[in-house]
């Protein structure tokens, strides 16, 4: 049993504040910076980029097509894997792609299958559990000038899916809380130094500083300084220019597609180049009740720039292997015109991150009344995705956490099984 | 000396109480109270006072037997269990009794009175422990601490001036007074209430897709209404509790809702609510179970939930008798409808859901916690019995939860911690001053202000907070829980937003810079809500550790680099005759407005004055002479008075002294 080992950050901030006092002499942030990087980062970890289509996506209008559905399919670059016309590029790169066509998630709310989705775990009211990317970041993420986990907001269609899921680290600790970015467009809010000159105006405020930290020794200014010199850090820091998406070469974001999930996307990849290992593109919207043919034609052509963008991005720059693209939402669609929300038997998609690729895994019916009302071949419940994402992330789902109230946890439900078909 | 509850049932918890505790009684052993271990299980009773080694219980984490699994006690903790058994089980009520002096039961005495026995009784234990206190706070320091805490904002320049330059005898005790009498009292603790009852937005919040957001702000204020009415705590829960009613008259419906789940009152959510509100305690766990670590039973829940079963609303209403619907024209009516006839069986009881782990469908009878069933007359409504009960003087929880909250407010931490875990074997940190405050609530007929004031007149609230020059971290944090010198927290949102739209003039302080119009409102998804959500989601505080940055470098960002920082404010502009320039729609600097024309006679601040005057706005004190010298080699260097000034504000209000409540 591991009891919370997060004093990592804790520890780094005290580095920092006691940079900030010895630095007489030098830029005041300089020495910070020093300390930081004193603590070496861990090796070479892998990365992932969720998308997240929030609200809900009709499998069948994108992944698992059905013979008379509202969408024709086409085939793919492997040979028997069909998906919907609508998604051409995607459809080149399928090898690339697994696709999990067995999704059996129990809930049909959407707050709570968000909550699941993202946790593994069924909401409770009494207890807090930990989301994905939180998770990620404990276990993978490594000490930079960038959190860890970082979410983008790609924007959102008509639709209302629902309160939105905002990720908590839970137990394991608010450093581990996202950063978020609310339009990729516009990077980072107040990333960029406004007023004049802020050189000056930080020698003033730094100095005041020095001198309250020697009179007031306690965590808490500790705390605030660290924070402060690190936000300065960031904003000093080349890794600063990882939210700059004007640093691209005009095609390859025009590749990507002009939409703002398309530019998410491209931010995610430079951002996970940059060191962070967790991001959430989510776009809002997807709860389609008037019938998913109409507005996922209209979604089509930019998901499908973006994604694929994205992965033949990741692989070119060889960073594919070590990257897990995930595609998903919180639920399917019923099958048919996809209006209601369907967790019984629903898709995601897997790419990278070492996986089998080129691949479809679990079946839904092709016949009878309703073809796609049902799992016909190997379900696969939210906990087995919990676990298998870990895997993948090279994260052992076995750790179990005490938290509050003496509450011994696993990180992953126990009953889960990972998808061992994405292994070699 | 070693006891029970402070030493023993820690590690009682931790390593023996998941087999042995509510959950599970292998062996039929339950270790969760003394009379529970003198029972013992199987073999016998689980200790034998004075001798260790004819100790069940002793002998079987002695020889390694217990506990099962690989982490087994340390040598310490095992020679904690030796002493405390070999001293004949010594629990916290056998401590030898405090010398200090007791007030008389029954009588509101006059606030240093109080204040004083309070002192006698922190002082005592501090002894004891061989701390020395901190010393007093300096005015300054006080004065701020005064505002944050009872006003919810930091002083105003002219304020903070004339409390420091005051010669008055007692200033500060008049201070308080002036304070508690201000609208800002009520306000503040309003906004506090508010929070307790709706904690920030968290994805396991009871009603997570719908999040009232007017509702609960509305709350808020109906709190600050009846505080600054000073009316007394129990008429307030009366109202929160029993509110029978719509929100358009009644704002306060929201509180049972909120408590409840999936935008609904619950039987559950209420119980669950109304007794870590207004009892203190903790009793979730056994909406599903029996407590593994407290003796609080599974039934023991239904039977308090069972006085909520009638209560039915949403956010937006409560009642126990709804009023009849309207009639609707379209339909005729049928006059031989008659309403359904409640079962008699089902009066006053209410069935374990389904949502429970275990005795789903189990008939429970509402019966007042550790007391009396309750047997309703006929379909009459329940929850008025139960606050006949939870507010009378003799009721054991509902003075002490209010003082102990109360106390936790002011000092970071309760006499009882957590703040809503009061039960026997959770005991207080100062037993004799959790009884001193109760007494005097209960004796004040629960005037809120009453206590208060007790609290901010004593030595303890006046001291300073400043660290020790040489202290270990954990001799530093043991002299704060012992109450020998104040917390240094971060300011939590609401009290950080209300100081800065009044420094800055400003009553937007809108941080956001993404255009909430830019597709963004979306219905319940949307991702950035109004200028005060957004502020309290970026400042929210971490309750787990109020000293922490729960969400730093988007925090420090705002603070160094949003516009809305750096373009002065219409504050200074009027004080220091200098134009200043508000931020336009699309968020940059628009159009400079310019400051009053100066009348005959008043003469324009110089910049030393501006510094002053900037200084006590922000850190509610002079600037020294270093600090003077600095902000003023500033504003001549720049040579761009209105911008400098700007500056100098934007670096006050990003000082650690700024941000942190001290």
């Amino acid at each position: 049993m591991t009891t919370k080992p997060f004093l990592a950050r804790r520890d780094c901030l005290r580095l920092g504040a006691a940079g900030l006092l010895s630095s007489a002499s030098v830029p005041w942030f300089e020495s910070v910076v020093r300390a930081a990087q004193s603590q070496s980062p861990r090796g070479r970890s892998k990365a992932c980029i969720l998308l997240w289509m929030d609200g809900g996506p009709s499998q069948q209008h994108t992944f698992d097509p059905k013979p008379g559905g509202e969408f024709k399919s086409t085939p793919t670059a492997v040979p028997g894997i069909h998906i919907v016309e609508q998604l051409p590029k995607l459809a080149a790169s399928m090898k690339d792609l697994a696709i999990l066509r067995s999704m059996k998630t129990e809930i049909n709310d959407h707050y709570d299958a968000k909550y699941y989705l993202h946790t593994g775990f069924k909401r409770t009211t009494t207890f807090e559990h930990p989301a994905l990317g939180c998770i990620a970041s404990h276990q993978i993420g490594r000490e930079t000038e960038l959190p860890a986990f970082i979410t983008i907001d790609a924007g959102n269609d008509k639709g209302n899916g629902g309160r939105l899921y905002r990720s908590v680290p839970a137990y394991l600790g608010p450093e581990h809380a996202p950063l978020a970015v609310q339009n990729a467009l516009m990077g980072l809010e107040n990333l960029k130094p406004t007023g004049g000159d802020l050189e000056a105006r930080l020698e003033l405020l730094s100095r005041s500083e020095a001198r309250f930290l020697e009179q007031y020794p306690s965590p808490a200014v500790s705390a605030k300084q660290a924070a402060l010199s690190r936000a300065v850090r960031l904003m000093k820091s080349n890794k600063a220019k990882a939210f700059n998406l004007d640093e691209e070469p005009a095609a390859l974001r025009a590749a990507y597609g002009e939409h703002r999930f398309g530019q998410s996307c491209l931010l995610a990849r430079r951002l996970v180049e940059a060191g962070v290992s967790f991001v959430e593109v989510f776009h809002r919207g997807w709860d389609d009740h008037e019938g998913a043919a109409k507005r996922i034609t209209e979604r089509a052509p930019w998901m499908d720039a973006g994604m694929s963008a994205l992965i033949g991005d990741l692989k070119q720059r060889g960073m594919l292997e070590d990257t897990l693209v995930i595609w998903m939402g919180e639920f399917g669609r019923t099958p048919g015109k996809g209006d209601g929300h369907f967790c019984n038997a629903w898709t995601s998609v897997f790419a990278g991150g070492g996986i089998n690729t080129g691949i479809t895994i679990g079946k839904t019916n092709e016949d009878g009344k309703k073809p796609g009302n049902e799992v016909v071949e190997r379900p696969i419940s939210a906990p087995d995705f919990m676990a298998t994402v870990c895997k993948v992330l090279d994260i052992d789902t076995h750790q179990e956490f005490i938290a509050p109230g003496q509450r011994p946890m696993p990180l992953v439900e126990k009953t889960a099984k990972v998808v061992s078909e994405l292994f070699a | 000396m070693v006891t029970f509850e402070r030493d023993v049932l820690p590690i009682l918890t931790s390593n023996c109480l998941g087999c042995h505790g509510g959950l599970l009684q292998k062996g039929d052993l339950d270790l969760r109270s003394m009379p529970a271990l003198l029972k013992g299980g199987k073999s016998g009773p689980a200790v034998k006072p004075g001798d260790p080694d004819a100790s069940p219980l002793w002998e079987a984490i002695d020889s390694g037997e217990m506990p099962k699994g690989e982490k087994k006690l340390s040598a310490g903790e095992k020679e904690m269990l030796r002493r405390w058994v070999a001293a004949k089980l010594p629990t916290v009520a056998s401590l030898p009794g405090d010398a200090a002096h007791k007030l008389s039961v029954g009588t509101t005495h006059p606030p240093t009175v109080v204040a004083a026995a309070i002192d006698a009784e922190i002082d005592t234990a501090l002894r004891r422990q061989i701390f020395k206190p901190a010393s007093p706070s300096d005015d300054a320091e006080f004065l701020r601490r005064i505002y944050l805490d009872l006003a919810g904002r930091v002083p105003t320049a002219a304020q903070a001036a004339a409390f420091l330059d005051s010669s008055e005898i007692d200033k500060r005790g008049r201070l308080i007074e002036e304070l508690l009498a201000s609208p800002q009292f009520g306000e503040q603790f309003g906004r506090t209430w508010r929070d307790w009852i709706a904690p920030p937005e968290l994805p396991s919040d009871p009603n997570s897709g719908k999040q009232p957001v007017n509702e609960t702000r509305a709350l808020g204020k109906w709190f600050a209404d009846r505080f600054n009415a000073d009316e007394p705590w129990d008429e307030i829960v009366r109202a929160v509790v029993g509110v029978e009613g719509e929100a358009k008259n009644h704002p306060q419906v929201v509180a049972l809702g909120l408590m409840g789940e999936g935008g609904k009152t619950t039987p559950a959510g209420s119980a669950r609510g109304v007794a870590s509100l207004f009892m203190g305690m903790q009793i979730q766990c056994a909406q599903c179970h029996d407590d593994p670590y407290r003796v609080f039973s599974q039934d023991e829940f239904w039977q308090l939930a069972a006085f909520f079963k009638k209560a039915n609303g949403d956010f937006t209403k409560v009642y126990e008798n709804p009023p009849p619907p309207k009639p609707d024209p379209k339909k005729p009516q049928d006059p031989d409808k008659k309403p359904k006839p409640v079962d008699p069986a089902t009066i006053g009881t209410i069935d374990i859901p389904s949502s429970s782990f275990k005795n789903v469908g189990k008939r429970i009878s509402a019966r007042f916690p550790a007391g009396q069933e309750h047997k309703p007359d006929g379909d009459e409504p329940l929850r008025p019995a139960l606050l006949n009960w939870l507010t009378a003087k003799e009721n054991p929880y509902f003075a002490r939860a209010f003082v102990n909250r109360t106390w936790s407010y002011f000092f970071n931490r309760g006499i009882v911690h957590p703040v809503d875990d009061l039960r026997p074997l959770n005991p207080p940190s100062h037993p004799h001053l959790l009884d001193l405050l109760e007494q005097q609530f209960k004796a004040s007929n629960y005037d809120v202000k009453h206590i208060v004031r007790c609290i901010c007149n004593s030595a303890a609230y006046q001291r300073t907070s400043r660290p020790a020059p040489v202290e270990s971290e954990s001799q530093g944090a043991a002299l704060v829980r012992g109450f020998g010198r104040m917390p240094v927290r971060v300011m939590n949102a609401d009290v950080l937003y209300e100081s800065l739209k009044q420094i800055y003039g400003d009553p937007k302080f809108d941080l956001r810079s993404v255009d909430p119009k830019d597709g963004n409102t979306n219905g319940e998804s949307a991702a950035v809500g109004d200028e005060l959500l957004e502020f309290q989601r970026k400042f929210c505080t971490n309750e787990e550790d109020a000293a922490d940055f729960t969400h730093g470098i988007p925090q420090m960002l705002a603070m160094l680099n949003h516009p809305r920082l750096l373009v002065g404010g219409a504050a200074l502009g009027a004080y220091a005759h200098v134009p200043w320039t508000p931020l336009d729609k699309t968020g940059n600097p628009g159009k400079p407005v310019q400051p009053p024309s100066v009348k005959g006679g008043t003469a324009v601040p110089t910049p030393q004055q501006v510094v002053e005057w900037l200084y006590l706005s922000t850190l509610s004190r002079r600037p020294t002479a270093q600090e003077r010298d600095e902000a003023l080699d500033y504003v001549a260097k720049l040579n761009d008075p209105p911008r400098a000034y700007a500056d100098v504000l934007w670096m006050l209000v990003n000082r650690s002294e700024f941000m942190l409540l001290r």
